[in-house]
């Protein structure tokens, strides 16, 4: 069996986490599933999914060594016209983010629940925002 | 702080007025915007929000003689500013060499109550010195409405800068001392052209939606402080300068960042972000 869901979002901020586990969990109850693999992925290049816990003071350190890894204010390549877009491309450090990020997690699903660690949930990391983006949960298995 | 209002953006892929997809697709390809997607308003105003931006004015841009089609009507931008006007201003564009031009701009101006004229004499293929865009000129005196003139090197397809260098738009500002104008891009690549023309004339103005090359903080400090002397704006030109991003060709949240770090006096900055926008509108 496959379940494949959509979630968009409205992010706010140029840098922004927001909590997935809720929708995760709705998604794998909803789908039927038993048994099988559960997998969050973004549909875009400068945005991240990312495991963690949920304390705010663990989301502003992630934030800070960020900056501190991919700073702002350094001469990128990647600041220039696109001629295939027309427009310019001045996100560089959402595209380097979003690699050390990476785009997806996975986890477990077992007699119809997510196997997931107490402390462990589910995020998408803005770092172009704030933008229109898109996020699936699909849920395959028996 | 006074309000900020970018005076220079496109909605053209607003998707309150892209239902119909040939419609979209040639609005990407008419722009050179190949990539562009639908955007939704709550997406405009995210972005307006997060920037600090308090206004958005609206360019449509007419091609009925040169395409055979407009790009965003007159009666789109009054639309989408009647749904939403505390956030947007409408400009109305005319194809100059259209026959009913001064009745389109009349129409425009009394019934869709729209706030200026946009023209784009590299797409629109004119010079602003001809006499045939003259009784437009005269009508947005009549009305009290400024000109926004595409100026400088176009990246829309079939577009030519010799209908837009800065010094081409000189004639104007001699003929009609009462006609605002703004020289959109500030001209660039010509930008001493337009600032010789802003110190002379007072009713010339320029806007700032020009990042052809690096990031904005570089382009801006290359342009206005290496181009330009790096006191220029700040001393001479503070009350002709306004902002303009040209979202969504350029990065408009970047660009407003970048021009409050480029050095000028607090008061000049309120200026270029709001004040001198809500003069060139009358």
């Amino acid at each position: 069996m496959f379940k494949l869901e959509k979630f968009i979002f409205f992010t706010k901020s140029y840098n922004q986490m927001i909590l997935l586990t809720d929708q995760l969990r709705t998604v794998v109850a909803h789908s039927g599933i038993q048994n099988g693999l559960a997998a969050v992925i973004t549909m875009h290049t400068t945005t991240g999914i990312c495991v963690n816990e949920n304390l705010d003071c663990l989301e502003s350190d992630i934030d800070d060594a960020l900056k501190r890894l991919v700073p702002e204010d350094i001469p990128y390549a990647h600041a220039r016209i696109l001629p295939d877009y027309g427009s310019t491309a001045g996100n560089p450090t959402g595209h380097i983010k979003s690699m050390l990020a990476g785009n997806s997690c996975i986890f477990p699903v077992m007699e119809g629940k997510l196997v997931m660690g107490n402390a462990q949930d589910v995020f998408l990391y803005e770092f172009d925002g704030p933008a229109q983006r898109t996020v699936t949960i699909t849920v395959t298995g028996e | 702080m006074s309000k900020v209002i970018d005076i220079h953006t496109h909605p053209t892929f607003f998707e309150t007025i892209n239902s119909d997809p040939n419609t979209f697709e040639y609005r990407r390809q008419a722009m050179g915007l190949y990539k562009a997607v639908l955007t939704p308003l709550q997406h405009i105003f995210d972005q307006m929000d997060y920037a600090g931006i308090d206004k958005l004015a609206l360019l449509p841009l007419d091609l009925t003689t040169v395409d055979g089609q407009i790009v965003v009507s007159n009666d789109e931008i009054a639309e989408i500013v009647r749904q939403t006007a505390d956030r947007f201003i409408g400009f109305a564009s005319v194809d100059p060499h259209r026959k009913d031009a001064i009745e389109a701009l009349e129409y425009a101006f009394e019934e869709l109550h729209l706030a200026g004229l946009k023209l784009h004499p590299s797409r629109q293929k004119f010079y602003p010195c001809e006499s045939e865009l003259f009784p437009l000129y005269e009508c947005c005196i009549k009305h009290n409405k400024p000109v926004l003139f595409h100026a400088g090197i176009s990246l829309e397809p079939d577009t030519n800068s010799k209908y837009a260098r800065p010094i081409q738009f000189e004639e104007v500002a001699i003929c009609y001392p009462k006609l605002r104008f703004c020289l959109a891009h500030f001209g660039w690549p010509w930008v001493t052209e337009t600032a010789a023309l802003l110190l002379k004339y007072p009713n010339v103005y320029a806007d700032t939606g020009l990042l052809y090359f690096d990031n904005a903080r570089e382009f801006y400090n290359h342009v206005f402080k290496t181009e330009l002397g790096e006191h220029w704006v700040d001393r001479s030109l503070r009350h002709q300068v306004m902002f303009g991003s040209n979202n969504p060709r350029f990065e408009q949240i970047r660009m407003v960042e970048a021009l409050r770090a480029i050095g000028w006096r607090g008061s000049t900055l309120d200026l270029v972000l709001g004040e001198n926008a809500l003069a060139f509108l009358g």
